[in-house]
């Protein structure tokens, strides 16, 4: 070295410790030094492309990229050439060197994140090159007026009175500038009262304040909506996605948005991998559906546990899915651990809206539309109907001479004529197109109002909604209220008061079934007279007048729910919180069936018979049930740092009680249908009940998160629980869980490329339990009862009592084991995101009802035995980039599991699914099939079911015998095998997002890779000895009427009573696969320009179409959705208008 | 900050007061651990053993026909069809309940033969209670070994590890313990009750069953005691009305012996039982009385119909035992408020509250599905069948005592131990149907005293006597004729065009032949099949295996020492 160049060093040296003295003089109100981490920030990689740019854009494209804020005085860079240059991956610092060195500005790390730059002529290595006025070094104007400056002092926090910590506060078009401390706290020097302060922080939205003649700013930072999506909501808490370490899958309210689905289970399908939702049809768009995460695990409930704002509710649907902000599933042991009692089958975490500071909207939402079923399966008119009916007959009948055993020739002959002219006495009833209305109506409103102060923050949302039934006197309708409001006393005291009130109503006919019985009635019964008066079907079974006249079931569900938490800081870091939350449900049940009586088609005073199903008499019954929960909780959550070191630690207390009541009461034989009140009613024909459980539990739960250099993540949890359900001695368990992860892009070797723009593996253990089983397992109940006996010769009743089922002192907690290895990886400077997850999942002490031997004469109890073994895959792409002016973005998911029963102890029989040692769960269990016997000879040396089996019917094959080897018989004992698996495999679901001006479109699709369905629901005929048979069936059954090659070709065994239960009892022959492909939902939408809608005061409107369940490919018979009878294709159109 | 700590402090402890108990009892239920400890909760546990869940009989008044007596329409039940597999509902249920009820016998015995309740309850009332409680262990092992043969014994409370080493017990040590079970029942349980007092099971009713058990099993020495000392009792007699013993109005009589009460008012109801009220009634007409049945029917001259002379093919009613018309309706009286006709030419039909014509429903002419042979149920049903939403509260008869002496009578015979007692037992039941002394002559009383003649009669007998009640179909097992009875055509008349030109027209209705009557005394139809003037229904088919039920499926799956019967 140089003496010269020790000179300038050491003139390096004491002008950058001038500028640091400086600087802390700037910033001395920084009591809290937060440990720079300096190197780190500049060691950031960016990817750079200008074209005759500024260097304003370039100091912001890398803001974009890391999170470094820079700051500096307008005129630094004014007046600067335009700059084009091409960065691929570099530092930060070089890219900074390489551009501001040579022009003379050097820059400096302040705080965690926030560089400034100042102009140095004199420094760095360009001092030689710009040799000419280099001792004459300026220095930072910020140091100019600093005795003349007035201080500013104030706390910085978020909108929920969170202090923030390390957010920089710059005064405006200068390069002065502080950040805050742990406690939020800044303080800097203004030069006058018209000076602005901008405060930024990330993940938030900057705000700039103009100082006047206050001293004194404390303000509150809104969270950058685009930033959202890097935060997950967590197990009492939230995380940075970047530092989870478990696999959480998460939503927000967009999605909701565009899927515009009644029910939240229904939205969640195929939105997620690893969440399985499988809908039932029979109640359309109204229904729920059943959520499996990662499969099942459980034999019992495998229901997942759902939690809104903290607090475990039923299910999902007791949310307005417009009131949600964020939907996050916690998949593995590691996240879901915290809830660990209970976690087993995964932890839906749901958070709704809340208001945020210096923020007031009204937004009102309108939608329309309609529902109509996706599609619907044909069946036979009357003339082939009776046809197939007499062959049906003739088989059972030994096929003697008379082909005509139930329906004559006269009768058949020119049938359809002569329903032409006497419709009464030949009819040709469509029972699905009479009843089925061709859609149903459906109509919403949703007002929201959000206003917050510093103090107070309000989010209050109702909406109502209605919508029709595809068949008369059924409809729903729901409203939803909340109310968000979070206070903010001072810096030690915060709290928040929620509210909310769900009512849901439902009306349906009385009569039973409504889409079953359509579809079985048979043409051949009349529904109408020709005069329009209703005819007595079947012999009183006429679906159709029974739906309109019959009375009507009316289900109200109120609920009632709040939460209160205060919140207390007392020392730096720590933040406890005591929080209470009671939910009531107060429902009620008004049934009223109405006698409905036919009278004959010539004679409108010859009863013909009441109308049956759902009852015969006018009858009430009203019933009631009230439940109460309440939960509470007690948190502390302390953060610290410590060098490069970030830990948290949670601590908590939980207990949770929920009792539920009901009674019920009612009166029959009505004489007028008039009046539903139980008091009309006669006295004598009146009946009543009531009952009441109880259930609670209590834990303590912990976690423990490091990081370091936020690079290597740590996590652990642990849970304790005792639960009401089980024996004192057998009560508590404890669920712990570790996790950690490793962001390899922070990692030297990793920063020399553009690939990946961010990698991390994460591998997490943990264990889960599941406890629900009923209220009292570990006692043997007694069960009431009436006697009837003699006394005055008259029969009286006596009160009875037995023991039904065994006492399990013993049974405890069922427990889940799951091993999780996951990676997260970003390409392409984000543009394409791909998580990916391996699991395992063993559940030990399984919950079961293994059959018993049934002469015990108990129910079979739950018991803890048998292992469940689960392996699956879960994996996530996106890629989001925009071509011109066209923003879009595509995502898919993928998710395979299999479970596999390991030693059970026992079988548990599920009729023709089973779980069994090796089985998987509920794999279908049944006979294997050869094929339809075609010859008498094939079938008298054949071992056989029984010896009424038929040429025509099925041929099984005979596996086994009571010796283990086969024995000439078929018998349920020994002949029935595992089929294969029950449950879908290779789920899928993707979504297209595009954004074109202001228009926006959305797709949606979904679906399921292969499942073994059984075909034996869509192939019944005869249901019941009168049902209609499907029109798929005619010319793919085998028949004696038709020639060999016909035979062979048939699809389906002979029709036959006598046999049906053999044919159609489960076997490999009825198995097909039911994948299927469904184009889910397509939103559309245009939001007028704000020049526009500004001038009606608006900031926004939106008008929407939406169409979802648009339609499917798969291989089930024809008119069947793969998902079942009355899954509705939803269109609505809508809009949206805030102010 | 001290403050502060201590408002943390504070609302922790006001939280942790709030917390409840982890020990939550059941709120509705008394848990299983702390009853059977005293005598009111020993006797629900008694009471419980009367439910009429435990009670099914093999026919009831659903359409679950197991027997020749009747059948529904064209379809058959396993048993009919020959299609019964070991996963048959119908026997599941009744190896299921019968163990439930025995397993809470069971636990009830425990009970009370345990040193608490010995000290709290005095030794006499004790042997009442254990005596009920084994004449129902009894009655329910009876019937599982009527069905199927070998069964599981046990009288203790058996533990679910216990049970997987259980298998099925020989018969013959099940019938001992039987015995043994009834004989300490006979034993001890009172001979009757106060009318006051509530009526639960007598000594009679222990006699009755095991009686019926001993039957069954062709234990006739014991069967013909038992009924001998259950006739000795005199507290029963015949009740003066045949077809007014079966009416829902009628409450405990003098000749039922063991029944289970139904109620409308307690909700103890059989139905909606539209499948037996006629159409023109409002109902279905769907569950019918067989040919076989009505064609079993003698006549007035204690002649069966193909040998009378009184018997008139197109008069089908005439001159027949009394309770051929008070078991099946006659055609052109009235019923439900109709005069019945299935002629296909009766196209109107009075109905009787406005004495005017109106269609006629209950014929093929009019209604596809009116009776598919001309038959419909009279026993039992009258006009109150049509209130209450067609839920009727008839009295569910275990035993009664014409069936005492018809087993009586049927036992001795078997023992060729003919005597007058024996022709008094059975004539005492047919005097009855013709509402006569026994010993008038205006009635065709028994005779023979020759074995085979009188075990027909005798047959003949039950048949008429105790028709639809559920008892037919263990008659033809322990007969070993349901490999006939049950082996062929359901038959009913030709649809309503052939009818009237091949039957009516011809002046050939009802019945264009008669059957013949064979050694069993069942109708055989082959020959009027023949002419094509019957319509065959549906085919029964019988196979041997039947004559025992299968054990349940899942019994032989999980517990290798169970064996399934022959021929499953």
């Amino acid at each position: 070295m140089t003496k010269n160049s020790t000179k300038q060093n050491f003139l390096l040296f004491m002008k950058i410790n001038l500028i640091q003295l400086i600087i802390a003089v700037v910033f001395a109100a920084n009591a809290f030094a937060i440990p720079v981490k300096a190197q780190d920030m500049l060691q950031r990689k960016v990817s750079i492309s200008l074209q005759k740019g500024s260097i304003k854009t370039l100091l912001k494209s890398i803001e974009k990229q890391t999170d470094v804020l820079f700051s500096y005085k307008k005129d630094l860079i004014a007046n600067d050439e335009p700059l084009t240059l091409e960065i691929k991956n570099e530092k930060v610092e070089d890219v900074l060197k390489k551009v501001l060195t040579p022009r003379n500005i050097s820059f400096e790390i302040v705080g965690e994140r926030q560089i400034i730059l100042i102009r140095s002529k004199s420094l760095g290595l360009d001092l030689k090159e710009n040799g000419s006025n280099q001792v004459n070094m300026t220095l930072p104007t910020i140091e100019n007026n600093v005795n003349n400056d007035i201080t500013i002092k104030g706390t910085v926090s978020d909108e929920k009175g969170e202090k923030l910590p390390g957010v920089s506060v710059i005064l405006k078009g200068t390069s002065r500038g502080s950040t805050t401390n742990v406690d939020g706290e800044y303080s800097i020097a203004v030069t006058d009262s018209k000076s602005i302060l901008v405060f930024s922080f990330v993940g938030f939205q900057a705000q700039e304040i103009t100082v006047g003649n206050q001293t004194k700013i404390n303000i509150s930072l809104k969270i950058d909506s685009k930033a959202l999506d890097e935060v997950v909501v967590v197990g009492y808490g939230v995380q940075k996605k970047k530092d989870l370490t478990g696999a959480v899958s998460s939503i927000d309210s967009e999605m909701f948005k565009e899927r515009k689905e009644t029910q939240v289970a229904q939205a969640l399908q195929g939105a997620m991998s690893g969440v399985m939702v499988t809908r039932s049809g029979a109640n359309g768009s109204m229904g729920g559906a059943t959520i499996r995460i990662r499969g099942v695990t459980t034999i019992g409930d495998s229901n997942p546990l759902v939690i809104v704002d903290g607090v475990p509710v039923a299910d999902v649907n007791q949310v307005n899915p417009n009131d949600i902000e964020n939907l996050s599933v916690l998949k593995d042991a590691a996240s879901a651990s915290i809830y660990g009692s209970r976690a087993a089958s995964g932890v839906i975490l749901i958070t709704t809206k809340r208001a945020k500071t210096d923020q007031a909207s009204i937004q009102y939402n309108y939608e329309n539309g309609f529902d109509k079923p996706t599609q619907l399966p044909d069946y036979m008119r009357a003339s082939r109907y009776m046809e197939l009916v007499n062959e049906l007959r003739w088989n059972d009948a030994g096929n003697g001479a008379n082909k005509f055993p139930t329906f004559s020739q006269d009768l058949l002959n020119n049938y359809d004529q002569k329903h032409q002219t006497d419709p009464n006495k030949y009819p040709d009833t469509d029972w699905m197109a009479l009843t089925l209305n061709k859609m149903a109506r459906r109509e919403a409103h949703s007002i929201s109002v959000i206003g917050g102060s510093k103090f107070v923050k309000s989010n209050a949302s109702i909406r109502y909604e209605k919508l029709g039934g595809f068949y008369e006197n059924k409809d729903y309708g729901r409203i939803f209220l909340r109310s968000n409001n979070d206070f903010t006393i001072n810096k030690f005291i915060g709290g928040t008061v929620d509210f909310n009130f769900k009512r849901t109503n439902t009306n349906d006919p009385t009569a039973n079934d409504p889409l079953g019985r359509i579809r079985i009635s048979s043409p051949i019964y009349p529904a109408l007279w020709a005069d329009g008066r209703i005819a007595d079907g079947k012999a009183g079974e006429n679906v159709y007048a029974k739906i309109k006249y019959g009375g009507t079931n009316n289900n109200n569900f109120n609920q009632v729910g709040g939460r209160i938490a205060l919140d207390l800081k007392p020392i730096d870091g720590l933040k406890l919180s005591a929080i209470l939350a009671p939910i009531f449900d107060f429902n009620n049940q008004k049934r009223f069936n109405k006698q409905v009586d036919a009278y004959s088609a010539d004679n409108p005073n010859q009863f013909a018979a009441t109308l049956i199903s759902g009852g015969l008499t006018t009858r009430l019954d009203e019933n009631r049930s009230t439940n109460y929960s309440l939960t509470t909780q007690l948190l502390g959550n302390y953060i610290k740092t410590i060098g490069k070191s970030d830990f948290t630690a949670l601590i908590g207390y939980e207990n949770y009680y929920y009792k539920g009541e009901s009674m019920g009461a009612s009166r029959d034989q009505y004489l007028f249908d008039t009046y539903p009140f139980l008091n009309q009613g006669p006295a004598a024909l009146r009946d009543n009940f009531g009952t009441a459980f109880e259930t609670a539990y209590r834990s303590q739960f912990g976690r423990i998160t490091y990081s370091y250099n936020t690079k290597y993540l740590l996590q652990a949890n642990v849970r304790r629980d005792g639960s009401s359900r089980f024996n004192k001695d057998y009560r508590w368990g404890v669920f712990p869980s570790i996790s950690a992860g490793w962001v390899m892009t922070e990692e030297g070797f990793m920063q020399k490329q553009n690939l990946i723009s961010f990698l991390k593996l994460r591998a997490s253990w943990g264990t889960l339990g599941n406890e629900r089983i009923g209220n009292y397992p570990s006692f043997g109940i007694i069960s009431f009862g009436n006697a009837l006996f003699y006394q005055n010769n008259v029969a009286i009743a006596q009160q009875t009592a037995a023991q039904v089922q065994y006492a399990i002192k013993d049974i405890s907690w069922e427990k889940t084991a799951s091993t999780d290895l996951g990676v997260d990886a970003y390409f392409l400077k984000n543009k394409l995101r791909f998580t990916g997850d391996v699991y395992y999942k063993q559940t030990k002490d399984m919950l079961l009802a293994l059959q018993i031997p049934i002469f015990v004469g108990f129910e079979n109890p739950n018991q803890n035995t048998g292992i469940m073994e689960t392996k699956g895959i879960d994996l996530d792409l996106g890629w989001t980039d925009n071509i011109g002016k066209l923003k879009y973005s595509v995502s898919a998911n993928l998710s395979q599991f299999k479970s596999i029963m390991g030693d059970l102890g026992g079988t548990e029989f599920l009729g023709s699914k089973i779980k069994k040692k090796g089985s998987q769960f509920d794999e279908w269990y049944g006979y294997k099939s050869e094929g339809i016997y075609q010859t008498q000879e094939d079938l008298n040396n054949s071992p056989k079911l029984s010896n009424t089996v038929k040429v025509g019917d099925l041929k099984y094959t005979d596996i086994s015998g009571p010796n283990g080897v086969p024995d000439g018989k078929i018998s349920p004992e020994y002949d029935r095998v595992l089929l294969g698996g029950s449950l879908p495999q290779w789920m899928y679901g993707g979504n297209v997002r595009l954004e074109y001006g202001n228009f926006d479109l959305g797709i949606t699709f979904q679906g399921i890779g292969y499942q073994q369905v059984s075909n034996l629901d869509y192939t019944d005929y005869n249901a019941e000895n009168w049902g209609v048979f499907p029109v798929y069936l005619d010319g793919n059954t085998w028949s004696v009427n038709n020639t060999p090659d016909q035979n062979l070709a048939a699809k389906y065994p002979r029709y036959t009573e006598t046999n049906k239960g053999f044919n159609r009892t489960q076997s490999d022959f009825w198995l097909f696969n039911g994948g299927y492909f469904r184009l889910k939902n397509i939103a559309l939408g245009y939001t007028i320009p704000k020049n526009i809608s500004s001038k009606i005061m608006s900031n926004n409107i939106r008008f929407y179409v939406n169409a979802s369940d648009v339609f499917t490919v798969n291989k089930y018979p024809k008119g069947w959705d793969p998902e079942g009878f009355g899954i509705v294709t939803t269109v609505i159109g809508g809009f949206n208008i805030s102010f | 900050m001290k403050s502060k700590i201590l408002t943390a402090v504070l609302s922790i402890l006001l939280f942790a007061s709030c917390q409840n108990s982890l020990d939550l009892y059941p709120l509705a239920e008394p848990s299983a651990e702390k009853w059977y400890s005293n005598e009111t909760e020993i006797q629900l546990a008694l009471n419980d053993l009367y439910r009429i869940d435990w009670w099914q009989w093999d026919e009831d008044l659903s359409n679950n026909y197991l027997s020749d007596d009747g059948f529904y329409r064209q379809s058959l039940t396993p048993v009919k069809s020959g299609t019964i597999t070991s996963q048959w509902d119908f026997s599941t249920s009744l190896w299921r309940n019968s163990y439930k009820a025995i397993a809470r016998a069971n636990r009830a015995i425990v009970a009370l033969n345990s040193d608490v309740t010995k000290s709290k309850v005095a030794q006499s009332k004790l042997d009442i209670y254990v005596a009920e409680a084994r004449f129902h262990r009894a009655a329910q092992y009876a019937k599982l070994v009527n069905h199927f043969g070998d069964v599981v014994y046990t009288d203790q409370v058996v533990s679910i590890e216990e049970a997987y080493s259980i298998g099925r017990t020989n018969k013959k040590t099940v019938t001992t313990k039987i015995y043994e079970d009834f004989d300490f029942a006979i034993k001890n349980l009172p001979t009757s009750y106060a009318t006051t007092a509530v009526k639960r099971a007598t000594k009679g009713a222990a006699m009755g069953l095991k009686a019926r058990f001993a039957l069954y099993e062709g234990d006739f020495k014991v069967a013909a005691e038992a009924a001998k000392a259950c006739m000795d009792l005199n507290t029963f007699a015949l009740h003066t009305d045949y077809s007014n013993l079966f009416l829902q109005s009628t409450k405990n009589s003098k000749e039922v012996i063991f029944s289970i009460p139904r109620s409308l008012e307690l909700k103890q109801t059989v139905g909606p039982i539209s499948d037996i009220i006629t159409r023109n009634a409002g109902g279905f007409g769907a569950q019918n009385p067989t040919w076989d049945l009505f064609c079993s029917y003698l006549c007035t001259d204690g002649k069966t119909i193909d040998k009378s002379s009184l018997y008139d093919p197109r008069n089908p009613f005439t001159n027949r035992d009394p309770r051929c018309t008070a078991t099946i309706v006659e055609f052109g009286t009235p019923h439900l408020g109709f005069i019945y006709d299935p002629n296909p030419t009766a196209l109107q039909v009075t109905r009787l509250s406005s004495n005017t014509k109106v269609t006629n429903n209950d014929n093929r002419a009019n209604a596809q599905f009116a009776s598919f042979n001309g038959l419909v149920w009279k026993k039992r049903v009258d006009d109150s069948w049509l209130l209450n939403g067609r839920l009727i509260e008839t009295e569910h008869f275990i035993i009664r005592y014409a069936d005492i002496l018809l087993m009586y009578a049927e036992a001795k015979t078997e023992l060729n131990e003919i005597d007058d007692t024996v022709l008094a037992a059975v004539n005492a039941v047919r005097s009855r149907a013709y509402k006569v002394a026994v010993t008038a002559t205006n009635y065709p009383a028994i005779k023979t005293k020759v074995q085979a003649e009188l075990r027909r009669e005798i047959r003949m007998e039950r048949r008429m006597e105790l028709a639809s009640e559920g008892l037919r179909y263990m008659d033809i097992i322990r007969w070993k004729i349901a490999g006939k009875v049950l082996n062929r055509p359901i038959y009913g008349i030709l649809d309503p065009a052939d009818l009237k030109s091949k039957l009516v027209d011809k002046n050939l209705w009802f019945f264009a032949g008669t059957p013949s009557i064979d050694q069993d005394g069942t109708p055989d139809f082959t020959a009027m099949a023949a002419t094509g003037l019957i319509k065959n229904l549906v085919l029964t088919t019988w196979d041997d295996r039947q004559y025992l039920w299968p054990i349940p499926t899942s019994e032989i799956q999980i517990n290798t020492n169970m064996k399934q019967n022959e021929g499953y």
